[in-house]
């Protein structure tokens, strides 16, 4: 073609003229991100990782500075902090800085990359408070503790442009509204320049994009742009199938008796990365790959969150080199840098959401045009039939959206207390500030009263007589004046609640990784455990390690690391059930019926036979009586978010017919409500027990009837500051602060109802993932569905599952005191 | 629910407190008293209306029994002085004739002179007549054992994998642990063996567990 160039700025010439000395050619969608950028505005890039997203917003912020500077961009130094790269895992800042360090030095550009995670050395920090870098690559949790410093307000004068990466990942999360109040402070600083600053989320596909860019963006912004990537990558999905359906498992297991399949495709490939669901189960799938193909040595390895850091750069470093032939790892490499050798993936279990499935097929095959292979390995039957929804939704593009959190009391107490300890904070301008977050847009003035209340009077009834002391004002600026508060509060920044982790050791010294505490108090002396791949002796715990040495013994216990237990997202809920009916419809003419539900058959044909197996319009009760009780199992299909509460709120109006106990369980398939009496239903009862009537109220009465408060109170309480965990390595000097959430939860039940995070812990126990409005949804399509009640003679194929499950709740309605004693009379009587 | 041990009579209190007839005594264990204080001193903000109610319901029991002498064996304070025990020190005045044994625990680190001024008798151990009261669960002897310490609770398990936690009363032939006073304690599971009596707590009522 021959048309005159449009004419291009200074900057944008520098970085093309960098781009053609490497070859590389530019996508039209950093184009389109570099001329959004230099017209000044914000919003949201959407590209896959592995097409160069960073560059996307990296290089116009370079671009830009060059035009402004365009004498002396070379030789001018100490600039100040110009942009702040947010990212949610420290593993990723690394390359990043890597990268951007690369362009400045290829180009001249006397600027400095800098990192900021809880990795940061006191060294490198006492340099960085000297003289900041140009660029800041940092934590959520960083960056809240550098707003807990005196002098923030200085460090953040010169900056330019935020940056959050893997905002899909943030966002849905506590993290995401901790980075939602740091961007409302960073713009309140600069509220009296004339220049705003320039905010832009980078995020995967997700279903909510719109939504996604505003929480960025918060209310106070003008309209943002979305930038997308329209590269479509070509996914493979293939399921490998048992050799006989009939005598593969009904429920959870792991797997690893397919390992026959999986080493050929291992073998013609070049690098594997083998993804579990659990850390548990990924020590689990190492070592039986290497006992049936004990060539692999060497070749092998094991990534996840509970290895140790050291451990995990190596992996990471042979995976760009391509000397590893398989890593079996977990979510701790769903993110960041690609790893271009790698060119398949298996998925070990349902990855249980279109978009992790996605992100993870994503790992492999990474040039543009390549395409990515995935292969999915069902534990157990009925996930043969989640490969099957997984395809569908692939074709159809169904994918999930992430929902913002909002009203998180606990975050937004800890945020002030941040502020508090930094440079105080003013209420009225604070609040100002607060309210144009996504997050706390509707906050109330009550709300914040009592806020302000808890953290300066801790919300006394004593007046004069209390030693409460926490945030103190003083001509109206909120402060926390004491040190040691104020030290203990920036050890507890952060919103990522675990269990508290133990780290493990060799008795002669050398770090493997970290076990909850749990875990490790379960085991005695001796016992041989399983951890970063080997197997190791338990010795004994000193100065809060726990101590072992190698083992020769072959038997190990795979460690149960909690919390690796994923709801299935409600979008692949509804293609399961469409993918479940589809099964009534195997053999016959029309009909879309993926290979999975064909090679499933006889476990349909069973389903059939003891049961039914639901259509598209129709909803199946199972009613079973077997030596535990009285069983009922519906199937919603609605994941197990939406099951727990649909469980409860079921087991509370069934529970108003008679006074009842139900211990209840579910999958994302359905649920089931156990009781010791016969449970009264009838057709015409499941009707009414699905009306919308009521709704939240009865929610709100089933919740309170059940755990699921107290289990969410535990994180609240954590970042709340109400549960202090302990100076690391002192453990035993805080003992006398520290009590359990589960006691204070009880406590603030009884004595201070009104408190805001207590009302908290009801909301996130229902409201937290799902909307009201698609309970009501999925409540009014079952009220109209038909409602086919069954009494199978024994368990089915559908319920199995359900009832192995043994994460359970209560709820009941009799009176403690009754409750008590008729456990007791069953006592007497067993 | 009344116990004969070694011809004297016990009474458990569903109030976590053990009323010994002949002595007109009063045990009890673990009342933690300014612990919520000394919580919201380091900004944790422990809501006070536990402690009052703490008071209020060992006012009501002294009341009502007519007990001459209170017994606690041990973690009857929670740490240094605060302002709960200033409140404890006006409570205590209201009962000039009654005394108060402490068997101390390992929270009760108030100064000698302190205990003095709230007109409390410590003791490391205390025998009395058959018995012995001490923190700690003692080695089996002689004399039958009132300890705390623990904050024993019991888990009882019915059909249909229903479950429940209560704080109990956890006697061996030798021993008694009692449960922790206060509200503002947490529970330590017992596994009661062959032998051994649970009285478990529940709203009004004391009721005894088949230990199995």
């Amino acid at each position: 073609m021959q048309m005159k160039p449009p004419k291009i700025t200074p900057g944008e010439q520098v970085i093309a003229d960098w781009m053609q000395a490497l070859e590389w050619k530019s996508f039209e969608f950093q184009r389109d991100a570099w001329r959004n950028y230099l017209q000044g505005n914000s919003g949201l890039l959407n590209a896959p990782t592995g097409f160069g997203k960073t560059f996307a917003l990296y290089l116009p912020v370079l671009m830009e500075w060059i035009n402004q500077h365009p004498k002396d961009w070379q030789t001018k130094k100490q600039n100040g902090l110009q942009l702040l790269w947010i990212t949610p895992l420290r593993a990723l800042a690394k390359d990043l800085q890597r990268a951007m360090q690369e362009v400045c030095d290829a180009i001249s550009l006397p600027w400095e990359i800098g990192m900021r995670s809880g990795d940061t050395s006191t060294s490198e920090r006492a340099k960085q408070k000297k003289r900041l870098p140009e660029v800041l690559i940092i934590t959520p949790e960083s960056l809240h503790l550098l707003l807990a410093q005196k002098d923030y307000p200085k460090v953040f004068s010169t900056l330019q442009t935020i940056v959050a990466d893997e905002w899909h990942e943030l966002l849905g999360t506590k993290r995401g509204v901790q980075v939602e109040l740091a961007l409302s402070r960073l713009k309140g600083l600069r509220a009296a320049q004339p220049s705003g600053l320039r905010l832009w989320a980078i995020s995967a596909t997700i279903g909510n994009m719109k939504e996604a860019m505003e929480v960025m963006l918060g209310s106070d912004a003008p309209k943002g742009i979305i930038v997308k990537a329209n590269l479509h990558k070509k996914i493979e999905i293939e399921s490998i199938l048992p050799d006989s359906i009939e005598k593969f498992p009904w429920a959870g297991h792991l797997g690893t008796r397919m390992v026959d399949k999986v080493i050929p495709i291992i073998e013609q490939s070049k690098t594997t990365l083998l993804f579990t669901n659990t850390r548990g189960q990924s020590e689990l799938w190492f070592h039986t790959l290497l006992n049936a193909h004990p060539e692999l040595a060497g070749i092998i390895a094991l990534h996840h969150g509970s290895i140790s850091g050291e451990v995990r750069e190596w992996v990471e470093n042979a995976l760009h080199e391509g000397t590893l032939k398989v890593v079996v790892c977990t979510s701790s490499l769903d993110l960041g840098v690609d790893f271009r050798p790698v060119d398949t993936v298996i998925q070990v279990g349902s990855p249980k959401g279109v978009a992790r499935f996605l992100q993870r097929a994503g790992r492999s095959g990474h040039s543009p045009d390549a395409v990515s292979k995935i292969y999915m390995l069902p534990t157990h039957s009925l996930e043969l039939a989640e490969a099957a929804a997984l395809k569908t939704a692939v074709r159809e593009n169904i994918i999930e959206q992430r929902q913002p959190i909002v009203n998180a009391y606990d975050v937004l107490l800890q945020y002030l207390c941040t502020l508090a300890v930094g440079e105080g904070f003013r209420q009225k301008e604070t609040l100002d500030e607060i309210r144009t977050t996504y997050a706390f847009k509707e906050l109330t003035d009550d709300e914040w009263q009592w806020i302000l209340n808890f953290i300066t009077t801790g919300g006394s009834s004593l007046g004069s007589y209390d030693e409460y002391r926490k945030v103190e004002i003083t001509d109206g600026l909120y402060q926390i004046n004491n040190r040691k508060l104020a030290m203990r509060h920036r050890m507890s920044i952060g919103t990522i609640v675990g269990e508290s982790m133990i780290r493990v050791k060799f008795m002669k010294g050398g770090y493997i990784g970290s076990m909850e505490e749990s875990f490790i108090s379960k085991l005695k002396p001796g016992d041989v455990f399983s951890l970063a791949g080997r197997n190791v002796e338990y010795v004994m715990i000193k100065d809060m390690d726990v101590l072992v040495r190698k083992s020769k013994n072959k038997k190990a216990i795979i460690a149960s690391w909690n919390g690796g237990r994923m709801p299935l997202s409600s979008d692949l809920g509804e293609v399961l059930r469409r993918t479940y009916a589809s099964a009534n419809y195997v053999g016959k003419v029309k009909a879309i019926v993926e290979s999975e539900i064909e090679e499933l058959k006889p476990l349909f044909d069973l389903q059939a036979e003891r049961s039914h197996v639901p259509d598209e319009n129709e909803t199946l009760v199972e009613y079973i009586e077997t030596k535990d009780g009285h069983h009922l199992f519906i199937y919603p299909f609605e994941g197990r978010l939406v099951h727990e509460v649909m469980a409860s709120l079921l087991a509370y109006r069934l529970s108003l017919i008679k006074p009842l106990t139900f211990s209840i369980a579910m999958n994302d398939y359905g649920f089931e409500l156990l009781c010791d009496q016969p449970i009264p239903v009838d057709n015409k009862i499941l009707q009414q027990l699905f009306s919308t009537n009521d709704l939240i109220a009865d929610i709100q009465k089933s919740v309170n009837a059940t755990e699921m408060a107290r289990r969410k109170f535990r994180g609240i309480a954590v970042i709340a500051g109400l549960v202090f965990r302990g100076y690391p390595g002192a453990g035993v000097k805080s003992k006398h602060l520290q009590s359990s959430s589960s006691l204070l939860f009880t406590v603030f039940n009884e004595y201070d109802e009104k408190n805001l995070l207590l009302k908290q812990a009801y909301n996130e126990a229902f409201n937290d993932q799902i909307e009201e409005v698609r309970l009501r949804k999925a409540m009014t399509r079952i009220q109209q569905s038909d409602i086919i009640l069954k009494y199978p003679k024994k368990l089915t194929p559908f319920s199995f599952p359900i009832k192995v499950d043994s994460m359970r709740e209560n709820l009941s309605s009799e009176k403690l005191a009754d409750r008590v004693l008729k456990m007791k009379a069953q006592l007497e009587k067993s | 629910m009344l116990l004969e041990l070694r011809n004297n009579h016990f009474e458990i209190l569903p109030e976590r407190a053990i009323y010994w007839q002949e002595q007109r005594a009063l045990i009890l264990a673990d009342l933690h008293i300014g612990k919520g204080m000394h919580f919201r001193k380091e900004g944790i903000a422990i809501p006070n209306k536990v402690f009052d109610e703490d008071l209020q319901t060992l006012a009501k029991i002294i009341e009502q029994t007519g007990t001459k002498m209170l017994i606690a064996v041990g973690d009857m304070f929670h740490s240094h002085h605060n302002v709960e025990i200033t409140l404890f020190d006006l409570w205590r005045v209201q009962y000039p004739d009654m005394e108060i044994h402490l068997i101390k625990g390992n929270h009760d680190i108030l100064s000698v002179n302190r205990f003095k001024e709230l007109n409390i008798i410590t003791h490391d151990i205390l025998e009395l007549d058959d018995f012995v009261f001490s923190h700690e669960r003692c080695e089996p002897g002689d004399k039958f054992c009132f300890s705390g310490h623990l904050h024993p609770g019991i888990r009882i398990n019915g059909i249909a994998r229903q479950t429940i936690k209560l704080p109990c009363f956890h006697f061996t032939p030798q021993c008694c642990t009692l449960p922790a006073f206060s509200k503002f304690t947490g529970l330590y599971l017992v596994k009661p063996a062959v032998q051994d009596r649970v009285f478990a707590l529940l709203e009004e009522k004391v009721f005894e567990v088949e230990a199995h």
